[in-house]
């Protein structure tokens, strides 16, 4: 799995992928920050998250619309299934490189935190910051392995970058349809680690929501191994 | 060792691969030859396990490939035809990638890299993107990949195509000098190819295996007379008759007349004997002039096309037994249905006639 993720990551900082999902995330963080100080006079970093979450709902298909899509397209797939490496720990390997990423994006948005910390004169709020990082990443890595599924559906990237976003923008508004739907909806799990509260519950439900994207996304290239 | 029994593919309604079983010794150089479409590409990357035969079961070194495909992988090196790679890549990062997806380890991993980039001979490149290097070098740089962490069988597919002619025979004395150490498996339609590598031809057509055999062998099946084919100057015409004197000659036809006023005679003998000393010493005597005198070889290409010839015959004579049973069926019903109509005619009269009595 070791090899797969160091490939991975080496791929999105290779290409400009990466830099342009790093840098636009941040560039519109930093919009954020600066409208909230001017209108409301007032700005959290944990605050700047929220709008994150958002964010990170479109722009998460940047990382994961090629990850199955151009393997198959390009005939690379045949590298990664004729290697001794098992499916899951592929579909692992190609996931936590993406949330590599996403970890990047957080350390240099640490620089918010810094600019707090200067005013405030010290540290402030850390354990509620971390725990909110913490919900972040696993909201990353519910919307990563979604998008890894659509990804692995098809060959075209475009499409699956579509059905990504759309799908997870869909899903802001099912709590809206019906109050059960609360639970198929990553970014109301996420509210409450905003808040610096660690909720078992939103934990189980964010870490299942994952599960399942991946087990989905394995058993797709394992069917379609018998298709071929 | 590659055991290969009664797998069948089938996508859908369409059979690419059918009931086909081979087996595989340690160092045996194995051709697998075919027209297109023919199922060689389907069968290998059912052997590398990239794909899931329908039915039946492969066992490369000793593992099933669908129970235990990890340690039947480790033991395959494979080179696709389409040489799929990271076109991002240098050669020897991709190679360093594809051994550490092998578990070379990591000690070992700079060392091999290194040793495999010289061995295909991409070292000038090894530092280049991948989408910027030529076809031959492409293709290279795809072998290295199978032949990385030193797999005991390898498996290549069509790997000569679109080399040029230099690098097509530097590539077959590489594979030459690697199947003494690897099983090879090697796919070609490029029969010369094959016949000079391979030391057993599978030849599948249309999904199903035609022939398995040594290739000197199938020339053999195919040669059905030994012909000599002799080139001379006979101003008087009169071969036809020297030959007539010769005792173990057979009989003579023209071959060919060439530009220089010269003919090509085919002589067959009896009992395939060989007869060329013969034929020089008679001619001599006659004052025939022997430009060239060679003993005509039939080639894999005949043999080849032979067996795939006498496959679409076998499977004309079938469809044509199916047609001739289909019409004696539709015979038989025919028959049925003018006995039916006969008696229901019949009852219906009777009908009619005991309507007629009430």
């Amino acid at each position: 799995m070791w090899a797969i993720i160091k490939k991975e990551v080496k791929s999105y900082f290779y290409s400009p992928v990466g830099y342009i999902f790093i840098g636009a995330f941040l560039l519109l963080s930093s919009v954020f920050f600066n409208m909230f100080l001017k209108n409301q006079g007032i700005v959290e970093y944990t605050g700047l998250f929220m709008y994150g979450a958002e964010l990170l709902t479109f722009s998460i298909a940047f990382l994961t619309m090629g990850m199955f899509a151009t393997e198959r397209k390009n005939g690379t797939e045949m590298l990664l299934f004729t290697s001794s490496k098992s499916m899951t720990s592929i579909v692992l390997g190609k996931f936590l490189a993406a949330l590599v990423v996403i970890v990047v994006t957080e350390i240099l948005s640490l620089l918010y935190y810094a600019i707090f910390c200067y005013f405030a004169g010290g540290l402030i709020e850390v354990v509620p910051t971390l725990v909110m990082l913490g919900g972040f990443l696993l909201l990353s890595l519910v919307y990563i392995s979604f998008g890894g599924f659509m990804s692995s559906l098809t060959e075209n990237q475009i499409i699956s970058a579509i059905a990504t976003v759309v799908l997870l923008v869909a899903t802001w508004f099912l709590p809206n349809i019906t109050e059960v739907l609360v639970m198929l909806s990553p970014i109301y799990a996420f509210q409450n680690f905003l808040n610096g509260v660690v909720s078992i519950s939103d934990t189980i439900v964010l870490l299942s929501q994952f599960l399942l994207f991946t087990l989905l996304t394995i058993t797709v290239l394992q069917r379609r191994r018998n298709l071929k | 060792m590659i055991k290969v029994e009664n797998v069948t593919k089938k996508y859908g309604g369409y059979v690419a691969v059918k009931d086909v079983s081979f087996k595989i010794k340690d160092g045996e150089i194995v051709g697998f030859l075919g027209p297109n479409g023919a199922g060689k590409t389907t069968t290998m990357n059912m052997i590398t396990g990239f794909i899931e035969p329908s039915s039946g079961s492969i066992e490369v070194e000793g593992y099933d490939i669908s129970t235990k495909p990890r340690k039947a992988k480790k033991s395959i090196g494979y080179m696709p035809e389409t040489t799929p790679m990271y076109q991002d890549l240098t050669p020897r990062e991709f190679i360093s990638y594809v051994a550490e997806l092998k578990g070379v380890p990591r000690k070992k991993r700079k060392e091999e890299v290194q040793k495999i980039l010289k061995e295909v001979n991409v070292e000038d490149v090894q530092n280049k993107l991948i989408r910027n290097l030529s076809r031959g070098y492409k293709q290279r740089v795809s072998l290295a990949g199978a032949l990385v962490g030193n797999p005991k069988v390898l498996i290549l597919d069509e790997p000569t195509v679109g080399l040029d002619p230099k690098q097509v025979i530097q590539f077959r004395n590489l594979i030459k000098e690697l199947g003494k150490e690897h099983t090879v498996i090697l796919s070609s339609h490029i029969l010369s190819e094959i016949s000079q590598i391979c030391e057993k031809v599978i030849i599948i057509n249309k999904g199903k295996i035609v022939a398995i055999d040594t290739p000197s062998n199938l020339e053999g099946k195919v040669k059905e007379e030994n012909i000599f084919l002799v080139t001379i100057e006979d101003p008087e015409n009169k071969i036809k008759e020297v030959v007539k004197q010769m005792k173990r000659a057979k009989g003579v036809q023209l071959m060919k007349e060439l530009a220089d006023g010269t003919k090509q005679y085919g002589i067959t003998s009896i009992n395939d004997a060989d007869i060329r000393k013969e034929i020089f010493e008679t001619f001599a005597r006659e004052g025939i002039t022997i430009f060239e005198l060679k003993q005509s070889e039939t080639t894999l290409e005949e043999a080849f096309i032979n067996l795939i010839d006498s496959d679409k015959i076998e499977n004309l004579n079938k469809e044509e037994k199916k047609e001739e049973s289909k019409e004696k069926k539709n015979e038989v019903k025919q028959e049925i249905k003018k006995v039916d109509n006969d008696n229901n005619s019949k009852k219906s009269k009777k009908k009619k006639n005991k309507g007629g009595k009430k």
